[in-house]
């Protein structure tokens, strides 16, 4: 009777869990989005699929409406508490977002950052480390330098750090805490 | 009027397809948009015991809930919501839209305020039929005491 947004089906969330374990798997490789939502900002296609009631959501730039957070079911946190933090990629906000423990090195956020376009730009980024077989190149438009500092800063002490997401209108792409990225 | 509190649990107890057909043939025109998402699934019992008065899970239940907003073509918004012991979610969608169509009074509502005194009806019948079988199985722990009185004043004797 209710015509759901496919982003918010079972299965379409299924397809985006797989291309989210690929993207952390391989990083840096441009993955494309199985669905994209008919409202809302694109980074509906990957909270829709790793948010629920469990975990929280910082969204310091207000990239979400009062309707996506109903439909997200997810608790608002600061960005210093929250599981997940959403913002635009071309605003670098400081933040110190939680970097977990040594016990639980899990319990550290995850950035996701909307960027104008993956695979093409004049940031370019030379990235190493589990899951690239020697180093992978990645192209971003839209990117401000300061969040790789970020990245870097939080992952001084691994295991201990934050992950990224990058994500545009059709693909993603990730930077886990384990991945080395020099700009060039 | 009929109390909100009371439209989903009457309406509830009329068949499942009367439902469907009603809201669907109401609402052809309309835009039906989710405020969250429809879900089916459990929710669990807790209970204290008596020993150690510690909580416990007694056990399951289904539980099904809607929220949505309803647009019609004249641009009525309503909205409307549902939380229903069943596991079928279309019915808590159903019933979501009876809330949203009475609550605004969208066109046809007359319809489902009948449906909603003609559950409420049958829903005061079913529990008084439950406080009767309730009833018949109570025990008057009194006359034990009168029989025991009894059988001390026949062994004294």
């Amino acid at each position: 009777m209710l015509a759901i947004d496919p982003v918010w089906q079972a299965d379409i969330q299924q397809a985006h869990f797989r291309l989210l374990l690929d993207a952390m798997a391989y990083p840096g490789r441009c993955l494309n989005l199985k669905k994209l939502p008919k409202d809302g900002t694109v980074a509906l296609t990957v909270l829709s699929t790793l948010l629920d009631a469990e975990v929280s959501l910082a969204d310091p730039h207000k990239l979400l409406k009062e309707d996506d957070w109903q439909m997200l079911q997810t608790k608002s946190a600061s960005t210093d508490e929250a599981d997940y933090i959403l913002c635009d990629g071309s605003q670098f906000t400081n933040f110190t977002p939680k970097t977990g423990s040594l016990k639980s090195p899990e319990q550290s956020a995850t950035l996701i950052l909307v960027v104008n376009k993956l695979g093409e730009g004049e940031l370019k980024l030379n990235l190493s480390g589990p899951g690239i077989q020697v180093n992978q190149l990645l192209s971003v438009t839209g990117l401000a330098g300061q969040w790789l500092a970020l990245h870097e800063e939080c992952n001084i002490s691994f295991p201990l750090g934050v992950d990224l997401i990058l994500i545009d209108d059709t693909q993603i792409a990730a930077l886990p805490r384990t991945t080395r990225v020099e700009i060039l | 009027m009929i109390q909100r509190t009371n439209w989903v649990s009457a309406l509830k107890t009329l068949p499942f397809n009367e439902l469907l057909t009603a809201t669907a043939e109401l609402s052809t025109d309309w835009t039906l948009r989710p405020k969250s998402m429809p879900q089916s699934g459990l929710g669990m019992l807790k209970i204290k015991e008596s020993a150690f008065n510690e909580q416990f899970y007694l056990g399951e239940f289904c539980l099904s809930s809607a929220w949505l907003e309803v647009t019609t073509p004249e641009g009525q918004v309503a909205e409307g919501a549902a939380q229903v012991m069943d596991d079928r979610v279309e019915l808590a969608e159903a019933l979501a839209l009876c809330d949203a169509i009475l609550s605004a009074q969208l066109p046809g509502w007359q319809k489902i305020s009948c449906m909603v005194e003609r559950g409420l009806t049958i829903r005061e019948s079913s529990n008084k039929e439950r406080k009767q079988m309730l009833a018949r199985t109570q025990v008057d722990f009194s006359l034990l005491d009168e029989a025991n009185d009894k059988v001390d004043d026949h062994v004294s004797n």
